[in-house]
């Protein structure tokens, strides 16, 4: 399952880049999220609670920040199990200026297991666009305010 | 769905049960539902179990946390590898292939899962709702691994390996050259080629497997309670893996919901059970759920073939080369690597080509294995062949029909010896291909065919001629023994117990046994009992696969019959003051030849042998005996089954429009069963032609688990039969019966495949593979559309 | 396939109903038919603390008229309204779809409005609703509020019910005879890979067509309905309006079907749903 996801910032560069490696910014943003712990360099262990409508499932995992390249690009990679299966997925981000504020693109690769998988795989593409985007629209609001 | 049935065997009701249409007496009980499957059994204490299984496709197992588990209240334990594997031992396969290489496939994953539904641990709790949340505290620390799923990028250099272990993901490879093929490709005016793909099937029967163990610490010895088509094969495999003594385990197969190949097995989840029940001294029971049976349960066909057909102008189907991959799943079962040589044995169909290479490839894949599934093997040979035979008269623009009646033998030429060696014992192909064209209206069709495609629509007519093997068979063709046993015994009040070695589990032999023991003994067929599924009542058996069970067991019930009268005629001989030469046996009466009135019935003749006060000396007590029937052959059903179809150019929907078959399994003890054998080996085909297919996604994760995902033809996606029946007995047993459980399954899909081929061939299509699901007709049609 | 466990309640009143919701929220999810909810349960997809059964609430099952429209409750079975005579007459649009959900066991059961509020992006019930225009009358413990179809359908498994509401009451308009529902079924599930309901109006030359299955909710075919307006309605001017059934869509894919097909075939079951509704003026 591949998503392409690009968002416009009236924030700077740097700012979104900071805010994006910023745990606390990053547990606002994804909906769900409960519980958000450093656990060493750029390891987080992350609580999640996601997914569509009832049909919620609890995950424990952990999310890593990796190739860091401040202010432009760094990949996400995150794996969770819960009882309806398990989730994993990279995501690049890459952020470039754009006008007064910055562009933000973010290429992310995931893939489940488990039950979702098998009974639920039409929901976990449409359940990982709605999270995506809302992800970005929060951190909008976040930066922009 | 109607069926009309043409030339049933004419029986006078007064007369013999043998070619009676009967109603069976299993049948009251199962509708109405007081019948005992193993998840009605009630055992006192019963503990139960509940498996956690891979969520991964190939992942190594670096931890399993219990202790979160363990603290739930009414969990008794909870069992890993590290606990269970030493003690329960690995999963045989009955029939490897020599040089072929496969894991030793312990009951829960050991250092590795390899394949989603792989047992991990098992917990054993109070109820199943217990054991069930208990799964949930269980912590697996997975490191998953790429999966291998693609069979043919498997065997490509740089591929991830299944199984790291083995270096290889070769599972075996097996060869039939059978006659001379180079010199038959060297004579051919025209070689044909084309690659053919078998999709995996899940056997999806009503009942789910299940098992229930009770350990008799007294005795030491163990009852096994499981829904099973082979109680007897698991008796001789099971006790080598929990080590205990074949003398004290009792298997028993209770009311089983279905097999179709799928309960042809042994499995890790009845090791297990049995091991937690002798270890813990407490009755287990574990009931599957559907989407570990779609899972965790073995799934059928899986072949991709490349095939080259050397043929002559005039029609002559001289030799077929094939290279087989058939993609078996992680590891091996019970027949996991015998099932595709089926194919290779069977692919010359009911034809006399003159030779045939088969090169087959076994790969391993992270994916539930392979095993028989209704047919085992002999679907795919069937596709293979009778797709051919279509290709063939349409690259020479000759009538389907010729080209079949040209490479058949004549009905004079049996017993029949194919290119690949097989002895086919009896056939008239051409009277069941001529009866099916008569009832389906051949001319007529044609003309159907004609009018719809000239009004633009896309009708097509398919057949398949085909033949199979079964009543599996002369014991040095088969891995453990092929006979069958019975015993028929005449009890003291004169009543009768059949017991069969072969294990019914839906197909009806508890009345069609009947029918022969009532004839053969000439009793009331209401005063015979059939007892089957139980080690401890039928000894000794070989179970119910490969069609086996009428032609087998019933002719080791006719030796044991044959004994008794012997027998009887030797005690009747000393009350009526005669010689057992002297003694006649009719119509359940034992008298001096010509006078009736001496008359002897089974009631005075039995209790005289027990009661035995009148025994003359050297004669044992006693009214019974058993039999082993050693069969001298397979046997080799077969027939013709007509479809026709019409193809909805804007959806790509199939809809069968008419279904004629006629099968030929030789002599028939109960037309109603047969009916019933065929309508459902038709159903399963029609599954398999038109919308079944097990799919793992590119991460091994299974996504037909369930009913919702995968398609199963219901009451309304089943058209109206017509079916009808030539008779040509078996000479592979007195009875004359060849069996008939999978032939449907056989027969149907090639002629279904036929049919819709020739509905898109106006448009340029020349073969298209199973499922043809709407989409993949739809794509057939725009990429050919697309190109004028 | 054993649920987690979950506490059971089953208020005799709707007042009661949205009160225990209101004291459990996300912890409670509400029971109608259970032919959404209680799968979803047992594969532990949704592990509701407290299941709340309003099936006896009885006010909420019926099929009345009312102000010139036809109210429906929210417990309505589909086979009721596949048997319901006032609707065979007034909105036989509603009789065809329930006709076409599921089987018979399902449609004993399953309510328009628990499926309705599932919101399942292949349900038979969004595309008629979609096109009839329908109004959703949703109780909360601050009163009652409607909302038009076409606010209702959110997203997918997203309905406009929020947590702590429960839909009462569906109401849709009189038609003429010249609706159709046309679908075709995902051979497993009997889900619609594309379900187009089509209302025609042959005075006012105006179509409403809908579509599920295809995306991620049901939509109406809105480049359809303005290609055919104004204009005689008949094979020909279907065949071109139908082309724009999918048009804006981003339609769904798997293992069942490719967007591709998905796009394909809504057009197609746009001009059988057109021609068949047409055909029956």
């Amino acid at each position: 399952m591949k998503l392409s996801v690009t968002y416009a910032f009236k924030a700077q560069q740097e700012k979104v880049f900071a805010a994006l490696v910023e745990p606390a910014v990053l547990q606002k943003c994804i909906d769900g999220c409960e519980k958000m712990e450093k656990t060493g360099e750029d390891i987080y262990a992350a609580h999640l609670k996601i997914g569509v409508a009832g049909i919620k499932g609890s995950y424990v995992g952990n999310i890593r920040i990796e190739e860091k390249n401040p202010p432009e690009s760094f990949t996400l990679q995150a794996e969770g199990k819960g009882s309806p299966g398990w989730v994993k997925g990279t995501a690049k981000i890459q952020i470039s200026p754009k006008g007064d504020g910055s562009e933000l693109q973010c290429e992310s690769e995931g893939q489940v297991g488990g039950v979702i998988a098998a009974v639920g795989s039409r929901l976990v593409e449409a359940a990982a666009k709605k999270m995506l985007g809302e992800f970005f629209r929060k951190l909008g609001q976040q930066l922009d305010g | 769905m109607v069926t009309t049935t043409e030339n049933a065997p004419e029986v006078n009701a007064s007369q013999g049960y043998f070619g009676r249409a009967m109603k069976r007496v299993e049948d009251p009980r199962l509708i109405k539902g007081i019948a005992t499957y193993v998840d009605d059994l009630k055992l006192p204490g019963v503990l139960h179990a509940e498996f956690l299984r891979s969520p991964h496709a190939n992942a190594n197992i670096k931890s399993i946390k219990t202790d979160a588990a363990k603290k739930l209240p009414g969990v008794l334990g909870i069992f890993t590898g590290a606990d269970v594997n030493d003690k329960a031992g690995t999963i045989p396969c009955a029939s490897p292939l020599p040089g072929g290489k496969s894991p030793a496939h312990t009951v829960l994953a050991g250092a590795r899962a390899y394949f989603v539904g792989h047992p991990v641990a098992v917990v054993v709790a109070e109820t199943r709702t217990i054991a069930r949340d208990a799964l949930d505290l269980v912590d697996v620390d997975y490191e998953p691994l790429p999966a291998v799923i693609d069979p043919e990028k498997a065997l490509e250099e740089g591929s991830p390996l299944t199984h790291p272990e083995l270096g290889t993901n070769v599972a075996f490879t097996w060869s039939l050259p059978a006659g001379d093929v180079d010199g038959a490709f060297k004579e051919a005016d025209k070689i044909l080629k084309i690659r053919m793909v078998h999709p995996r099937l899940t056997p999806m029967a009503i009942e789910p497997r299940g098992c229930a163990a009770s350990w008799h610490a007294g005795e030491s010895s163990l009852t096994l309670w499981t829904s099973t088509q082979i109680p007897h094969l698991v008796r001789t495999l099971l006790p080598g893996m929990i080590h205990i003594p074949e003398n004290k385990l009792r298997v028993v197969a209770p009311e089983v919901g279905g097999g179709f190949g799928s309960k042809l097995n042994l499995y890790a989840e009845e090791a297990v059970v049995s091991y937690l029940a002798m270890h813990l001294d407490r009755p287990v029971k574990w009931i599957e759920g559907r989407r570990e049976n779609a899972s965790a349960t073995t799934h059928g066909r899986d072949q991709i073939a490349d095939n080259e057909i050397a043929i002559q102008k005039d029609g002559t189907v001289l030799a077929i080369r094939s290279k087989i991959i058939a993609d078996v799943g992680s590891y091996c079962q019970l027949l996991t690597p015998a099932i595709p040589t089926l194919t290779g044995l069977m692919l010359c169909g009911c034809y006399k080509l003159k030779a045939v290479r088969v090169d087959l490839t076994g790969v391993h894949t992270n994916k539930m294995s392979t095993d028989a599934y209704r047919g085992a093997g002999r679907p795919e040979a069937a596709y293979m062949i009778e797709r051919v035979m279509d290709l063939v008269a349409s690259e020479l623009g000759l009538d389907p029909v010729e080209v079949r009646l040209k490479n058949m033998p004549e009905s004079t030429e049996f017993p029949f010896t194919t290119a690949t060696g097989l002895m086919y014992d009896s056939g008239n192909y051409q009277a069941a291909l001529k009866k099916a064209q008569d009832l389906a209206d051949w001319p007529k069709l044609l003309e159907e065919r004609d009018t719809a495609r000239k009004a633009g629509r896309l009708f097509g007519i398919g057949l398949s001629t085909y033949v199979e093997i079964c009543a599996l068979g002369p014991s040095k063709i088969m891995a453990a023994g092929g006979w069958e046993w019975a015993c028929v015994r005449i009890e003291i009040s004169g009543k009768v117990t059949v017991i069969t070695g072969t294990t019914p589990h839906g197909q009806g032999q508890e009345t069609s046994f009947a029918q022969i023991a009532a004839d053969r003994l000439g009793v009331p067929i209401e005063d015979i009992v059939v007892l089957r599924g139980d080690t401890a009542t039928a000894h000794f058996g070989r179970d119910t696969y490969g069609s086996r069970a009428t032609a087998l067991g019933g002719t080791a019930i006719v030796m044991s019959i044959d004994k008794i009268i012997e027998k009887t005629k030797t005690l009747a001989a000393a009350l009526l003051e005669s010689t057992p030469k002297e003694i006649e046996f009719k119509d359940g009466k034992f008298f001096i030849n010509g006078n009736a009135k001496t008359a002897l019935g089974w009631g005075q003749l039995a209790s005289e042998a027990y009661v035995a006060k009148n025994l003359p000396a050297g004669l044992e007590p006693g009214l019974e005996a058993s039999s082993f029937f050693e069969p001298p052959n397979c046997t080799y059903p077969f027939g013709t089954h007509i479809v026709a179809v019409e193809v909805d150019r804007d959806t790509g929907q199939v809809k069968i429009l008419k279904y004629i078959a006629v099968d030929d399994c030789g002599k028939q003890v109960n037309p109603l069963l047969v009916e019933g054998q065929v309508q459902g080996g038709i159903a399963q085909s029609i599954g398999a032609a038109l919308m079944e297919k097990t799919v793992y996604d590119e991460n091994g994760q299974l996504l037909t688990g369930e009913f919702m995902d995968y398609a199963i033809p219901r009451a309304a996606d089943i058209p109206d039969f017509v079916l009808g029946s030539t008779v040509t007995p078996s000479p592979s047993n007195p009875l004359g019966v060849k069996g008939v459980g999978e032939a449907g399954t056989i027969g149907a899909t090639p002629a279904i495949a036929n049919a819709v081929v020739d509905a898109l061939s106006p448009l340029g299509i020349r073969h298209l593979d199973l499922p043809f699901t709407p989409e993949r007709v739809w794509r057939a049609i725009q990429e050919k559309e697309g190109q004028s | 396939m054993i649920p987690a466990a979950f506490d059971y309640v089953r208020p005799a009143t709707l007042d009661e109903a949205l009160g225990l919701l209101g004291k459990h929220g996300e912890d409670a999810k509400v029971l109608a038919g259970g032919h959404s909810l209680i799968p979803a349960m047992k594969l532990r997809l949704a592990q509701p603390k407290i299941v709340i059964d309003i099936g006896r609430i009885g006010d909420l099952r019926s099929i009345g008229e009312r102000d010139g429209k036809i109210a429906i409750g929210a417990l309505t079975t589909h086979y009721e309204i596949e048997s319901s005579d006032l609707l065979g007459r007034s909105c036989p649009l509603l009789p065809e779809v329930a006709g076409k959900i599921g089987d018979v066991q399902v449609r004993n059961k399953g309510t328009i409005g628990g499926s309705c509020v599932h919101a399942d992006p292949a349900g038979d019930w969004p595309a008629a609703m979609l096109a009839l225009d329908a109004e959703f009358e949703i109780a909360s413990p601050r009163g009652t509020r409607t909302v038009a179809a076409k606010d209702f359908f959110v997203d997918m498994l997203t309905s406009a019910v929020e947590s702590g509401e429960i839909l009462k009451f569906i109401h849709v308009p009189v038609t003429a005879k010249t609706a159709a529902y046309v679908k075709f079924a995902q051979k497993a599930s009997g889900f619609a890979v594309a379900g187009v309901a089509a209302v025609v109006d042959q005075a006012r030359k105006a179509v409403a067509v809908a579509v599920t299955g295809v995306a991620a909710k049901a939509y109406r075919a809105t480049g359809v309905e303005s290609s055919l307006r104004g204009l005689e309605i008949s094979a020909a001017t279907i065949a071109t309006a139908a082309q724009k059934a999918a048009d804006g869509v981003d339609a769904l894919s798997d293992i069942h079907a490719s967007a591709e097909f998905r796009v394909h075939l809504a057009r197609v079951y746009a001009v059988r749903a057109l021609e068949l509704a047409a055909s029956r003026g």
